[in-house]
């Protein structure tokens, strides 16, 4: 599904380069949740950016469903991104003048589906994260955790193969943070392959797999998983 | 193009969008009545004066003491100035086309004190005057060598016949009767009548601002006023090295005038002009800074409403969204934007020509001008959103995880 073979990501200023990922190694098979932890600076946002296409890598190898995507154009990137991926932000990243219906609304209108279909999904997707009423209100009515639903429902609209989370619910009670969680796990179980970066063990502990990032790297994951289950006990 | 959440997120936001409307509104109606306006002047400057403008230049002699006799001075003058090489005719009248300063009276079919004649203005020519001015003659007969007296400047009363123009005809006839006004017998001061014997085509009067400005008539005469003009045409190309040797040549054949005020025709036309030509500069001055601050203002709140925008622009791009869907999406909310201005513009526009031509008595405007400008606003709207939708398609997706 997804693999990538010593990637680097260099960051380069006029002063400075900061080495942001150097030979990273992964593989995520279909269908699963693998949840990476870290801590601040290792380089997780940046694997995700480059995960999703949203950021051109330096150098190294990676397939995206057996298709090598580092020669894609950029017109071609956005199209993937918008069929096959499906993405989560720590800001939710509503758009604040668009209500509800609109912002779920957002990626089927790139995807150039017809009005009919788009209504159908965005209602299927909305009573799905349990915000069928609240088609109508703007962002900012709603609580923090009801955004991220909606945040969501938007991501998963398109039925993507592929859920790219970064830090979901870095901006929620440990309440919403479990019932956002119940719900990511409930679309994993749906089919959806799943990538979320977390700082939270506990969060972490709900995925299938756990890879850390330290310094750019993949430290020894078995090592971790097994420390994990050895803490869990 | 995906207008609905366009204008639904840009009503969100209105007061920059409302204000950018409103300026192209106004920008869309002073520039329309402006060019409304520069039509007319320019429609008035391009009327032909009827005479061969390009070829012919004029003089004034004046005699300045008792041994000038004028009509021996006259009479010579006009002798040798047809002898000279390059002049094509000449002949001496009292007052030149677009000049300013000319004689006007009124002309009536009927005799009576009680009428109101045709105002009218008066050139005394010679059977010279075709040649010299260029003039067509379109019906009857021009004047012969022996219609021709002399007008002392104390005359009040007036020749048998008269030419006058087309404009003159239609204003005293009819319009389709104008043809019919050969061999008619005008009254020139009430009562005093005159034979129309032939119409020509066009020649303008003195005054370019007079609504008559192409009713005019010919009479007969040479006058001894004391002041004589000579209009000159000289041959194609030789007007120029003509106006110095005719300037020469009076000044010395009489030593009891003096010559003065060459001048072309040409001239005499752009000074008739010079308060038309540079309203219309200073009109498409006006234009050509409206826009330009309507174009600043539009570059102004797209890049503003641009860099508000950058986390959503990322995000959107995330979700799929191509650079040109990024630049669409500002060209589009431009085109709602200045496509309320251009609706209101029109209203606008339609008022406050309707109110102009009542206070200041102008042309009403030609009704095309107002799509063609909405047209125009439209392009100079999309021109200048197109930098700022430039910049907004560059934002890079990643902005969506790195900004907080
Ligand atoms: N656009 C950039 N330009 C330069 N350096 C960058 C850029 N983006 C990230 N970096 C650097 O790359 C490194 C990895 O950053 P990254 O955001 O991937 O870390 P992270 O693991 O997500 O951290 P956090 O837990 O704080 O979100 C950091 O040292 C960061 O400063
Ligand atoms: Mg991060």
């Amino acid at each position: 599904m997804l693999s990538m073979q010593n990637i680097s990501m260099v960051y380069r200023t006029d002063t400075v380069e900061t080495h942001a990922l150097r030979q990273f190694n992964l593989d995520v098979g279909e269908g699963e949740f693998v949840a990476i932890t870290g801590p601040s600076g290792s380089g997780k946002t940046t694997f995700l950016n480059i995960a999703g296409l949203l950021e051109k890598f330096t150098s190294g190898r990676y397939e995206l469903d057996g298709k090598d995507v580092s020669s894609l154009s950029d017109a071609a990137t956005s199209r993937v991104r918008n069929e096959k991926i499906g993405f989560v932000f720590q800001g939710f990243n509503l758009i604040p003048d668009l209500n509800v219906f609109d912002n779920v609304d957002v990626p089927l209108r790139y995807r150039g589906f017809n009005g009919a279909e788009r209504k159908q999904r965005i209602e299927r997707v909305l009573d799905m994260v349990g915000l069928a009423s609240r088609q109508k209100h703007l962002p900012a009515q709603l609580s923090g955790g009801q955004q991220q639903r909606v945040a969501i429902a938007r991501a998963l609209a398109g039925e993507p193969r592929f859920l790219l989370a970064d830090e979901p619910t870095g901006n929620l009670d440990s309440q919403m943070a479990m019932s956002i969680m119940e719900l990511i796990q409930e679309i994993n179980r749906g089919g959806t392959t799943i990538i979320m970066v977390t700082h939270d063990p506990t969060l972490a502990n709900l995925a299938g797999r756990n890879v850390h990032i330290r310094d750019g790297r993949v430290s020894d994951s078995d090592a971790d998983t097994q420390l994990a289950e050895v803490a869990v006990g | 193009m995906q207008f609905g959440p366009i204008w639904r997120a840009l009503m969100r936001n209105k007061t920059g969008a409302i204000l950018i409307a409103l300026q192209v509104a106004v920008t869309m109606a002073i520039m329309v009545n402006a060019i409304s306006i520069i039509q007319t002047r320019a429609e008035a400057m391009a009327r032909p004066s009827g005479i061969d403008e390009p070829n012919i230049f004029y003089i004034s002699s004046i005699g300045f003491n008792d041994a000038f006799n004028e009509r021996v001075a006259v009479e010579e003058d006009l002798a040798a100035l047809r002898a000279m090489p390059g002049v094509v005719d000449a002949l001496q009248t009292n007052s030149v086309p677009l000049s300013g300063g000319g004689w006007s009276m009124g002309l009536q079919t009927e005799p009576g004190d009680d009428m109101d004649g045709v105002g009218v203005a008066v050139y005394f020519v010679d059977d010279h005057a075709l040649d010299t001015y260029d003039l067509e003659l379109v019906a009857g007969e021009f004047f012969s060598p022996t219609d021709i007296e002399w007008r002392e400047g104390s005359s009040s009363t007036w020749p048998d016949r008269t030419v006058i123009t087309v404009a003159m005809a239609e204003a005293l006839f009819g319009e389709d009767e104008w043809r019919s006004g050969v061999g008619k017998t005008v009254y020139i001061n009430n009562n005093e009548p005159m034979t129309v014997t032939g119409i020509i085509d066009r020649m303008q009067a003195a005054w370019n601002g007079w609504d008559g400005v192409e009713r005019t008539m010919l009479v007969p005469q040479r006058t001894l006023f004391g002041s004589s003009r000579y209009i000159i045409r000289a041959e194609p190309g030789l007007r120029d090295e003509l106006m110095p040797q005719v300037e020469e040549m009076l000044a010395q054949s009489n030593k009891d005038r003096i010559v003065r005020g060459l001048r072309t025709m040409e001239e005499t036309r752009e000074r008739s002009y010079r308060g038309d030509a540079s309203m219309i500069k200073l009109l498409m001055f006006t234009i050509g800074l409206l826009l330009l601050i309507t174009a600043l203002g539009i570059v102004g709140l797209a890049s503003f409403s641009v860099s508000r925008r950058t986390k959503q622009i990322g995000t959107r791009r995330a979700l799929g969204a191509t650079r040109a869907d990024i630049a669409g999406y500002f060209m589009s909310e431009n085109l709602l934007i200045s496509g309320m201005g251009v609706l209101l513009g029109a209203a606008l526009t339609v008022g406050l020509n309707m109110w102009m031509v009542d206070a200041f008595d102008l042309d009403r405007m030609e009704v095309w001008l107002v799509p063609a400008a909405m047209g125009v606003l439209l392009v100079v709207g999309q021109l200048a959103v197109f930098g700022p939708a430039r910049r907004a398609s560059s934002v890079p997706p990643a902005v969506a995880t790195r900004t907080v």
